[in-house]
């Protein structure tokens, strides 16, 4: 990275199904006044504010015309990224690396349990031409991509499974995470086919929550906080967004991301090289389909690794230790910063119970979700 | 700062109902207008052919997202092709049970590079195969509209 930068605050709600008691400009509130007590910063010393939100989820036009307020960012330059809340990082990034901002914060938020018809929506982001028309529930997509996969790869049903009872007893550990539970691997294989090879089981159930990041350059990382987590590397990438040009078995995406990532921060080896990762598990196979794209295995060695452990919290490469989405919970935006949290969490020694030994570099990758095949990729180290 | 109080009883919290009424029109475009009539007019399947890329894009269109070029190319494929992938639906858009699984299906037209996606029908999930050949079944002359779904479903070669 040409100028250092690093994350100096977080803060955050506990991920909840519902959250009846407050609205979603208190939730972010809450999360902001936690960020920038973390970081040392007031909201007069934040010079930029970078939010992420989709007007359909928050039922509003224009929603980005609703986020100053409860952020401090009245009269602020403020502005929206319609993409994951790693694409947002990655914005906040180059904003400091323009030398124009010094103290840069980020917000995603999911208020989920207020959207009424979530896969209405989701089917409506489908081409209103040739998919829309077909009027099926959009977790199709899901269906046909993990059979596809499963067959080009070699990984099996139960490796998905396998991938379930890994992070929702993961989440157990984690208070932050709204799904943590222990499930048998045949508890997933015999739950409800929702589009078959895919069970409800496999899906992530959605959360309400909001995480605000603060970042800051080398100077004002040193002088504000004590315990900065650098930004070593950051990609992201789209392929087709066409069902009918796309890649149905590897998330293309996710490598190049990856790739670029690595690159930046001069991973040659990210299995060797990444202590711990947090990457999008949004389905079952997803987690196996990501690891493998971000090089984290060789192609269709994911369900080994999971099969020996290794993904695991005492394993040798530690894969979603929050819980992932699986566990944490499905947060639209939010998604990808529940997972770069965990991340900052660990880097500093501040996870708890699920606290790993001995890491200094991990990996956060997001998928924004059905019927995208967007990702976005950041690498962050503790030194 | 800091939330000091939050509703604490179930019986205070309060949401208000909306809705959006979202209508909206979509133009075909050059490609999709001529895919659509020929489906409707003459049963026929129309990609357009990228030469550089050796890609022949179903449904068309009148660029390469490969490579950029514009395309002018029109090639038929064949209403025949092979299944990729396939999955079976149980659930609506709503989540509740549809009545019968339906099955949808990723298809590699012959002479197509991209993929339909659609449904597959007149077969058993269970019967289902990788690689298997499927056609699809257009419907009557005089029931299609210019829609993807003139195409009622693909079903199994033979
Ligand atoms: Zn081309």
């Amino acid at each position: 990275m040409t100028e250092e930068v690093a994350i100096i605050g977080v803060g955050y709600t506990a991920a909840s199904p519902v959250t009846p008691e407050v609205s979603y400009r208190e939730m972010i509130y809450e999360a902001a006044v936690k960020a920038y007590q973390d970081a040392h910063v007031k909201p007069k010393d934040i010079k930029s504010f970078v939010c992420l939100s989709e007007d359909f989820h928050e039922g509003t036009s224009i929603f980005d015309e609703y986020v100053p307020d409860q952020l401090g960012a009245v009269l602020k330059p403020v502005h929206t990224v319609t993409g994951d809340g790693i694409h947002g990082l990655i914005e906040a990034t180059m904003h400091i690396q323009t030398g124009l901002m010094d103290v840069v914060a980020v917000e995603a938020h999911s208020k989920a349990s207020n959207i009424l018809t979530p896969f209405h929506i989701m089917a409506f982001a489908t081409d209103p031409v040739y998919n829309q028309p077909l009027k099926m529930h959009p977790y199709y997509i899901a269906g046909l991509e993990m059979n596809r996969f499963l067959l080009e790869t070699g990984n099996t049903r139960e490796h998905c499974a396998m991938v379930v009872q890994k992070n929702r007893q993961n989440a157990l550990d984690n208070p932050v995470a709204a799904y943590g539970a222990q499930v048998a691997p045949d508890d997933v294989l015999q739950s409800r086919p929702l589009f078959a090879p895919l069970s409800k089981l496999d899906t992530s159930l959605h959360a309400d929550g909001a995480v605000v990041m603060v970042l800051a350059s080398a100077k004002r990382a040193r002088e504000l906080s004590d315990h900065p987590i650098w930004v070593k590397g950051i990609g992201w990438c789209s392929d087709s967004p066409s069902l009918e040009n796309r890649d149905w078995a590897q998330a293309v995406y996710a490598r190049l991301a990856g790739d670029a990532a690595y690159r930046m921060a001069g991973i040659r080896n990210p299995r060797e090289e990444i202590d711990l990762a947090e990457i999008d598990d949004t389905f079952s196979y997803k987690e196996l389909q990501h690891m493998e794209a971000l090089r984290l295995c060789r192609e269709g060695e994911a369900g080994l690794l999971l099969e020996e452990g290794t993904a695991d919290l005492d394993g040798d490469l530690p894969i979603n230790p929050s819980g992932g989405t699986l566990g944490t919970g499905f947060l639209y935006e939010a998604s990808g910063l529940y997972r770069v949290l965990e991340l900052v969490l660990q880097l500093r020694g501040e996870a708890g119970k699920r606290q790993l030994a001995h890491v200094n570099t991990g990996l956060a990758f997001s998928w924004r979700g059905i019927p995208t095949t967007s990702g976005a990729a950041i690498v962050v180290s503790n030194n | 700062m800091g939330i000091l109080e939050k509703v604490a009883d179930n019986r205070e919290t309060k949401a208000w109902y909306g809705d959006i009424p979202v209508q909206h029109l979509y133009t075909a475009g050059v490609a999709g207008e001529r895919f659509l009539s020929e489906i409707r007019d003459n049963g026929k399947i129309l990609g357009t052919l990228c030469e550089k890329c050796n890609f022949v894009y179903v449904p068309p269109m009148i660029y390469c997202e490969r490579c950029f070029a514009r395309l002018t190319e029109w090639v038929p494929v064949s209403h025949k092709g092979v299944v990729e992938s396939f999955t079976v639906g149980y659930i609506d858009m709503d989540g509740k049970p549809l009545p019968e699984p339906r099955v949808m299906a990723v298809i590699n037209l012959d002479g197509a590079t991209s993929s339909l996606v659609h449904f597959l029908e007149e077969i058993e999930p269970d019967d289902i195969t990788f690689g298997m050949e499927v056609e699809a079944v257009f419907r009557p002359k005089g029931e299609r509209k210019g829609s993807i779904l003139d195409i009622s479903h693909f079903r199994p070669v033979g």
